[in-house]
Order: structure tokens, then C-alpha cells, then sequence
């Protein structure tokens, strides 16, 4: 089910970290990379032999034409994480945990982004220049009543 | 199937020939638990992640013999922007104790989590090794592998593998520590709102007895010379905590471990109970007695393989 990911596209991934999000590369090296159904990346610890693994690790992004980073992703380097971010209100905040998208302009290049409330690192969105998408899993959704 | 209170008179009842101070039992399973939590560091530094909650918390207290653990006055901090993004997990202080116990011989190291669902236990060890080495995490159902799963999520745990089997038949597998957390007759969750009244039974603890004997057997097992395996249950019978572990004691190659946390009340394991003698060697099991420590109840044992 779940196997070694190719070496090109780790690195495809590695550069995309860097280049969208400021990413460094050792901060995704100490980990053994995996391939699962569904394009699913999962970063963790080396297979053990004999075990029949539900899930391995954590999913950090899905490649479909592009790579897609998980909201665990971004919650899990959020702090290491210097460009295309947006640094959201109270008010925006509650909506975003939610689950709702916003409207609101902001300098960013179109694609996804990190959403943080102060420095907390909240999850994924994407950002078309018009709307900021909400990409959070619904299962996380939440009303938030302290912040 | 009971009412809360006739199953609390029914618990008190039950122990009050082992317990020190009856009356401060009685009145300590009556009062509700306050609720309390850890923080996960894996997603911020502690004491920011702290002096961000006491902004709208100024209730919040550090539990003195936990680093980690606090509580408050709040009853719904499952609604803080804290636990949405994974810096904070809601948690029992009786369930921080086995995690506690291993802390310093777990960083780096292979650890088997035998019963591991929804992973109270499992991210908790998780933090303590940085997210480093090795835990398999095993549960039996699928139902609950999805709060496991959901958890390691929210922490961003990554050292972890997860298995859905039977620990019964779990391939052999090489650990440096092993931990049992058994299913029980919870009966230890006492305070808690409609814990224990849903489940509690008296004929349970025998069927849970045998159980629990079997998935420690399994573990003793297959641990090899010289790991430690833990075992816990949140129940106060004895026919779940010092029997199966006197019967592991007569049948396996193990010594029991005696448990010392500073700052926090244990009682000694009981060696008699209804008229039965167990190994004496269980005195150095650990109780947790819900008016020393304000706490649930709890139970633990620590052993090495020889
Ligand atoms: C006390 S709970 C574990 C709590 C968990 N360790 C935590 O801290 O969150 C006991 C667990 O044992 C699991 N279980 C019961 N029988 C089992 C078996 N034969 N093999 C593996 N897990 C089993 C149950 O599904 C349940 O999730």
C-alpha cells in the first residue's frame, strides 16, 4: 500500500517547499518519504518489516498535476515557514476554522498559501487573486469560542 | 445498566476495604474532575503556547509533579484555537502517568503501543521523543484507529506507525518498551460525567480479566531481555490490575519495577482481595486513589523482562 516515493518526486516536492514557502530542505531530511494511494506523500519513520501498516507517519501533501500541501503540513513547519503566508484576524480566523472561504485583498502570488492567526499556523488555503479558498480538512472544522 | 450515582455508592462500597480514608473517597468520587490538559510541543514553544492561553484563561494551573500538565477552570478548551491547531491535547492526569514513567528511556527508542487508540498515551510519548525514533501504535478497532489517526493529525506526530489488529495475533515484534493500556471495566472514570454508567457490569471483570491477561502475556512475550513493558488500566478491581499481574509474575520471565513519580501520592498494589493471595511481589504494582491526587483512579505496573 504504501512505498518508497521516487527520488524525482521528492525532490520535485523539496523544491516546491523552498520556492513557494521558504522551506528549507533540511527541515524535511530526517524523515523516511512514502507514496500511498490516492498521490498521498507521507513523511515518517523507517517501514518495519512484517507490519502491515494502516498509515505511516503524516500526510504532508498530495501530487495531482501540482503539489498540494495538507493543512498538516502547514500546521507542522508553519513556524519555518517565511513566504506567500497570511496573517488573519480574530474575526477571520473564526470564519476560516469554520470552514468558510474569505474575500480579502492581499499582495500574494496566486497558488497556495499558509493561513496563521498571530503565529499559530492554521492550514492551507488557495489563493486565486480573488478569493482565499479554504483547504482544511471538514473533518477539523470547528467553532472556536477561545482565541 | 446503572444510574451514575448507585454505581459511585456501588464503587465505594466495593473498596472501602482497601482504601485509607473512606470518607475522603466518597467525597473525592463525588466531586466532577476539572478538566485538564498537555502541551504538545511539536507545534510551538510551551510557554508561549501558554501565555497565549492566558489570555483568555487566567484560570489555568500547572499540575506540580507533571512538566506539562495544567488545568483549568474551562470546560470546553475543545474549542481553543490552541487545540484546533494541535498545541494542546485534552487529557485525564491519571492517562499522562505510563508516558511519564518512560520518559527518560524512550528518546530514540522503538515503542510498542499495544492498545493504543484514540493515542492520549501515543502522542504524549510522541512529544517526550521529539518526534523521533520509533512508536507502532496497535488497536483492535477501526472505529477507534480513526480518533488515533485523527489525533496524530492534529499533533502532527510522525514518528508513528499505525496498526488495526488484534494484539492477541500481532507479529513479534522488537521493542525497548511495550505498553499495555488495556481495555478495562473503566470503572476509575468514576468522576467523570456518565463515564463508567454506561458500561459497568459486574460480571465484566472476570471477562475482562482474562483479556487483559492475554494481551500482557502476548507482550511479555514477545519483549526481549531486558525491555520494560508497562501496563495500565483505569479500573480499581483488583481482579483487573494485581491478579493479572500476579499471574504474569507465576508464569513469566519478568520482575516487577516499583513506580515513583515526585510530587504524586501512589499507593502500593493490594496482595489479597476476596479471599485470594496473590504473588507478594505486586505490593510494588502502583495505585492511584482518586482523594490523593484529585484525580480518576488508576492503576499501573512496571516490569523488565529478564
Ligand atoms: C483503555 S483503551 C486505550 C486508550 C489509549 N491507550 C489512550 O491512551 O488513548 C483500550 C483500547 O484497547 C483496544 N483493544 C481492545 N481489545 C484489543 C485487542 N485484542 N488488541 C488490541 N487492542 C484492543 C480498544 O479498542 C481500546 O481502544
Amino acid at each position: 500500500m504504501l512505498k518508497l516515493i521516487e527520488k524525482e518526486k521528492k525532490d520535485d516536492i523539496i523544491k516546491y517547499c523552498l520556492e513557494r514557502f521558504g522551506l528549507r530542505q533540511k527541515n524535511l531530511e530526517r524523515y523516511h518519504w512514502y507514496e500511498g494511494s490516492k498521490n498521498r506523500i507521507f513523511i515518517g519513520p523507517e517501514k518495519v518489516k512484517r507490519i502491515n501498516p494502516e498509515s505511516l507517519g503524516l500526510c504532508i501533501f498530495r501530487l495531482d498535476k501540482t503539489p498540494k500541501p495538507t493543512t498538516n503540513f502547514i500546521q507542522l513547519f508553519g513556524e519555518k515557514i517565511n513566504k506567500n503566508y497570511i496573517i488573519l484576524n480574530k474575526t477571520e480566523t473564526v470564519k476560516i476554522c469554520k470552514g468558510e472561504n474569505l474575500k480579502k485583498k492581499i499582495d500574494v502570488e496566486a497558488g497556495f498559501v499558509a493561513l496563521k492567526y498571530k503565529s499559530i499556523s492554521l492550514g492551507c488555503a488557495h489563493w486565486n487573486g480573488e478569493i482565499i479558498k479554504n483547504q482544511i480538512p471538514k473533518s477539523k472544522f470547528c467553532n472556536i469560542n477561545f482565541l | 445498566m446503572y444510574k451514575t450515582q448507585t454505581i459511585k455508592e456501588k464503587i465505594v462500597e466495593r473498596y472501602s476495604s482497601l482504601v485509607d480514608n473512606s470518607d475522603q473517597f466518597t467525597n473525592a468520587v463525588k466531586k466532577p474532575l476539572k478538566q485538564t490538559f498537555r502541551i504538545n510541543s511539536i507545534k510551538g514553544d510551551k510557554d508561549k503556547i501558554l501565555n497565549d492561553m492566558r489570555n483568555y484563561d487566567a484560570s489555568i494551573k500547572k499540575i506540580p509533579w507533571c512538566d506539562n500538565a495544567f488545568e483549568t477552570d474551562l470546560t470546553n478548551l475543545g474549542s481553543s484555537i490552541q487545540h484546533f491547531s494541535g498545541q494542546i491535547y485534552i487529557q485525564e492526569l491519571t492517562s499522562m502517568v505510563p508516558p511519564l514513567i518512560v520518559s527518560n528511556i524512550i528518546k530514540q527508542k522503538t515503542v510498542l503501543d499495544c492498545c493504543a487508540a484514540p493515542g492520549s498515551k501515543t502522542t504524549q510519548m510522541a512529544e517526550i521523543m521529539n518526534n523521533e525514533g520509533h512508536i507502532i501504535a496497535n488497536d483492535a478497532r477501526h472505529g477507534r484507529i480513526k480518533s488515533l489517526r485523527g489525533n496524530l493529525d492534529r499533533l502532527g506526530i510522525t514518528n508513528t506507525t499505525v496498526t488495526l489488529r488484534d494484539f492477541n495475533s500481532f507479529p513479534n515484534t522488537s521493542a525497548d518498551v511495550y505498553l499495555v493500556d488495556a481495555p478495562c471495566s473503566s470503572e476509575g472514570t468514576i468522576r467523570k460525567k456518565n463515564a463508567v454508567a454506561r458500561k459497568w457490569r459486574q460480571h465484566d471483570y472476570d471477562r475482562f480479566s482474562k483479556l487483559q491477561k492475554n494481551l500482557l502475556k502476548k507482550a511479555c512475550e514477545m519483549a526481549p531481555k531486558g525491555s520494560t513493558i508497562i501496563y495500565s488500566t483505569c479500573t480499581l478491581a483488583p481482579e483487573e490490575n494485581e491478579n493479572v499481574i500476579s499471574q504474569i509474575l507465576d508464569e513469566e520471565d519478568i520482575d516487577l519495577k516499583k513506580i515513583n513519580i515526585n510530587g504524586l501520592k501512589l499507593d502500593n498494589g493490594v496482595t489479597n482481595w476476596k479471599e485470594e493471595d496473590y504473588n507478594k511481589e505486586v505490593k510494588k504494582c502502583a495505585r492511584m486513589w482518586p482523594h490523593h491526587n484529585d484525580t480518576d483512579a488508576f492503576f499501573l505496573a512496571r516490569m523488565e523482562k529478564c
